[in-house]
């Protein structure tokens, strides 16, 4: 299977992109996003559809991550 | 030994300062009745003798320390011309099918990345990154146009093919380099490049996971520096120039 062109990798980032851009406006339902999901998986390869997919949930942990959501355990006793 | 040098010379300072209006007196060791310090030109000669003396072993040490400092240059420099022909050398093909080694790029600069074609991102983007670094290189007058290199991480299926088809869409010198597997883990080896390629989903498509830097090396061959996803093109072009500025060659 040939690697994408550069055209098809723009093809696919576009199409990402307004999955992405769907999500953010829809708070993560991705219920509502369902035709641009649709035109991301045709868009792109398998793999780069998991690999993104990957990306998006490790990027929405750092955000989270970086307002401060998470804080260390206080009690070290249940370790 | 220095600041004995120093020293002496501050102190016949200092003594001259204090005695400009006493009398000469020859061969005279008496005290002067009015500051009670030794005077004479005895006194000033042995300040003298110490001083000139001191100025001298400061000399010699200065220059003994400069043939010192000549002698680790030199060694510096052989150590890093048998580095400049024996390490980090490769054997691989071109995207013309054309077998290139290091040697073949002495003389110029070079910026190499390794990745792979089926690359979902990060690699293009690092391309495209070190194509605006050349072409900011190249829109300096005087410069001497620094060599791209795009090497596989992947050579199950970047054949020569792929790499043609895959580096004709950044820039025009491009050189994509492929090879075999041994060739690639021992151009990986050299540079220090970690891969490792993820399983394989139902259509055989992976993604192998490859440590991202751009490699500057020198018209010697030899690594000089290297740049992370966090530096910027203008950063690495700026870079570039100073070594360029810098550099000297240690291979006749």
């Amino acid at each position: 299977m040939a690697a994408p062109s550069m055209k098809e990798r723009q093809v696919c980032w576009g199409a990402r992109d307004n999955y992405w851009q769907c999500l953010e406006e829809n708070a993560e339902d991705a219920s509502r996003c369902q035709q641009l999901r649709k035109s991301f998986e045709s868009s792109c390869p398998q793999q780069w559809i998991k690999y993104f997919d990957k990306r998006r949930d490790y990027l929405k942990f750092k955000e989270k991550f970086e307002a401060g959501q998470f804080q260390p355990s206080k009690s070290p006793a249940n370790s | 030994m220095l600041l004995l040098a120093q020293g002496s010379k501050a102190w016949l300072r200092l003594s001259l300062l204090k005695t400009p209006i006493f009398p000469r007196t020859l061969g005279s060791k008496t005290l002067s009745k009015r500051t009670g310090l030794p005077q004479g030109p005895k006194l000033r000669t042995r300040l003298l003798i110490t001083a000139l003396f001191g100025a001298g072993l400061g000399g010699a040490w200065l220059v003994v320390r400069a043939e010192k400092e000549q002698r680790r240059q030199q060694c510096r420099t052989e150590a890093l011309r048998q580095a400049a022909v024996g390490q980090g050398d490769f054997s691989l093909l071109d995207h013309h099918g054309h077998t290139r080694c290091k040697a073949d790029f002495r003389g110029q600069w070079v910026l190499m990345y390794f990745g792979f074609t089926h690359c979902p991102d990060i690699c293009p983007d690092e391309l495209e990154k070190l194509v605006q670094v050349v072409q900011h290189l190249e829109a300096q007058p005087g410069l001497h146009p620094v060599q791209p290199i795009f090497v596989t991480v992947d050579p199950a299926r970047d054949n020569v093919a792929a790499m043609a088809r895959y580096v004709q869409d950044f820039h025009p010198r491009l050189l994509g380099l492929t090879g075999s597997a041994e060739q690639v883990a021992q151009a990986s080896r050299s540079y220090r490049v970690y891969y490792s390629a993820g399983p394989k989903d139902e259509d055989q498509d992976y993604i192998v996971d490859h440590s991202i830097a751009i490699y500057l090396l020198n018209p010697d061959g030899l690594f000089t520096d290297y740049y992370g996803r966090g530096r910027s093109a203008e950063q690495i072009a700026d870079s570039v120039r100073q070594h360029m500025a810098a550099f000297q060659s240690v291979l006749s």
